[in-house]
């Protein structure tokens, strides 16, 4: 009986095994390989640096920087354009609709990601739906160019393959917020600008950390974005990992998915110390 | 909405939520509306004809990669969701739950490219060193275990669904009252009969819904599939590959709402089902009510 009552305790750890041995543990050996030395095909077990000169002193560097810069400018429009939608459902929707409404937001995100981006290139191309409703409507007389493979092309990307996840992470946020707040500020009359700055956003800080380091890592991480919207010279960090990969050199690729690692969890740590990320999930507690 | 709001402030954010929502599908339904003509994109006639989709059916490449990811997926969500269930059952009980969300959530976070790259590089060296505790064991048995296949794309997918199961069950967990669990045991009952005959009908709903989810991510996954699949080929790899060879053709457009069609009718039957039966149970409480109302 108690090895059955052991065994038992036993499998609730299992998921958690599993994540150690294929996520946690492959993640933390990329830093290892990152040094390693590359072979015709492979690589090998040594120390060398190599990899990462060949990342920090090409243009790989400044690509790297270009995409992080690109991946904030999709952070904010995501915060700006996403966030008012999370606080309406949750001050505005009946309870018992909310959670439909929020389901709304994972319509698009079922549809295959690939598709998304690939569907993306007939909307915004020269004779595309933007385009053609752009003339149509007599706001341009001539097809805008300047938005497929463009670096605008890959932040209208981002947005577009993101944009949920502020809205669902910024709903986790507020349910944290009790729906009085707004009253009482608005009794004090306080502006809305007032309320979102000085109550609001400090209230659901932890969702809108978590929902913004997941589009800015992904939108540096993710390599179609860049490949299908962005033209020949759009590159990221994951399109670098993929290159390389393809050309069969695994440090390099290894030490570019290790220099994420070390961006992504520094972010979440900050994050946590600052706002204790788990209270993201306290109404689920 | 108080009595005193104004009612077009509140319709207007309810025409930009649409909005929203109608904007992020566009491309998608653009994709759908092409797939059905029969001049395909940019035409100046628009002629409706389902041409392109039998053409999907006919196509022995793709029936087969429809198997491949049939497969993978119904064999990734026997495994990801009781994982989901078991991980969420952890996470209210477990006394520092920091670890516990940092290591089930943190792959939403990972970027699929990068995440590929680390495991496939993590199962060739596996694979490197199974083979040579097998050479010095004298034995082959264990030399393809991880080597690039089915069962590293298998692996593979169930870290990338598991955060999506396990925020769905844990958020469906968070209704139930453990009060019921404590009674039951109370009574009597096993460990397994609380949880199957108390626990279990009231998650359900969130357990069926991981379920929809992880088979639809499985549907649409792409990279690490890509990266980690070895010889066979997915809807979506060949999706991409017809793609990238030959851009986007009648065909493509024809495949990529096929894929959309399905996703949206499983979401949409859930969000249907879920109307219905809370719809039901508002009925039944109703009913039973009804005599002490009166």
């Amino acid at each position: 009986m108690i090895l059955i009552d052991r065994l038992a305790r036993g499998a609730f750890l299992l998921p958690l095994v599993f994540m150690l041995v294929f996520f946690a543990l492959p993640i933390a050996l990329t830093a290892v390989w990152s040094v390693f030395e590359r072979t015709m095909f492979w690589m090998e077990p040594g120390f060398t640096l190599f990899a990462y000169e060949n990342f920090f002193t090409s243009a790989r560097l400044w690509n790297f920087l270009a995409s992080m810069y690109h991946s904030l400018i999709a952070v904010v429009i995501c915060l700006v354009l996403g966030f008012p939608i999370a606080v309406f459902v949750h001050r505005r929707v009946p309870q018992v609709a909310q959670h439909r409404v929020v389901l709304l937001f994972i319509l698009p995100f079922m549809v295959s990601e690939i598709i998304r981006i690939f569907a993306l290139r007939p909307v915004l191309q020269r004779n595309g739906l933007v385009n053609e409703t752009l003339q149509y409507l007599g706001i341009t007389s001539e097809p805008i160019t300047s938005i497929l493979f463009t670096p605008t092309g890959v932040i209208i990307g981002e947005v577009l393959s993101f944009l949920p996840f502020i809205v669902f992470s910024g709903f986790l946020a507020m349910e944290a917020v009790p729906k009085y707040i707004f009253e009482v500020c608005e009794d004090l009359g306080a502006s809305t600008f007032r309320i979102y700055k000085d109550v609001i956003l400090p209230l659901a800080a932890p969702g809108i950390f978590a929902g913004s380091v997941f589009i800015f890592v992904n939108g540096i991480g993710v390599a179609l974005l860049p490949n299908i919207l962005g033209g020949p010279g759009a590159v990221n960090a994951g399109l670098i990992a993929t290159q390389a990969i393809v050309a069969l050199d695994f440090p390099l690729a290894m030490a570019v998915s290790a220099i994420m690692m070390v961006t992504l969890f520094g972010l979440l740590y900050l994050g946590h110390r600052l706002f204790d990320l788990t209270t993201i999930l306290e109404p689920a507690r | 909405m108080n009595d005193y709001a104004n009612p077009w402030g509140y319709r207007l954010q309810w025409m930009y939520l649409l909005l929203v929502v109608t904007t992020l599908m566009s491309p998608v339904f653009y994709v759908m509306y092409v797939s059905f003509n029969e001049n395909g994109f940019g035409a100046a006639e628009y002629v409706f004809t389902l041409e392109w989709y039998g053409v999907i059916f006919t196509d022995k490449l793709m029936m087969n990669a429809l198997g491949w990811t049939l497969s993978l997926a119904v064999v990734t969500t026997v495994v990801t969701v009781p994982f989901a269930v078991l991980a969420a059952k952890f996470y209210k009980t477990a006394r520092s739950k920091v670890w516990v969300v940092f290591l089930l959530l943190s792959p939403l976070f990972v970027a699929a490219d990068i995440f590929g790259a680390a495991l496939l590089v993590y199962f060739k060296n596996l694979n490197h060193t199974l083979v040579w505790v097998g050479d010095w064991m004298d034995t082959g048995v264990m030399d393809g275990w991880f080597k690039l296949g089915f069962t590293t794309a298998w692996i593979g997918l169930i870290i990338y669904t598991i955060p999506y199961a396990f925020i769905v069950v844990l958020i469906t967990m968070g209704r139930y009252k453990v009060q019921q669990t404590e009674a039951a045991r109370a009574c009597g009952a096993t460990a397994w009969r609380a949880f199957w005959d108390i626990e279990f009908p009231q998650i359900r709903p969130g357990v069926m819904s991981a379920c929809a989810f992880t088979v639809i991510l499985c549907f649409n996954e792409y990279t690490r599939t890509s990266l980690l699949k070895g010889g066979f080929d997915t809807f979506t790899t060949v999706l991409v590959s017809q793609m990238l060879n030959e851009g986007m053709s009648e065909q493509s457009y024809a495949m990529s709402s096929f894929v959309s069609f399905l996703a949206i009718a499983a979401i949409g039957s859930i969000i249907l089902w879920t109307l219905v039966r809370s719809e039901k149970l508002g009925a039944e409480a109703r009913a039973k009510a009804a005599p002490v109302a009166s």
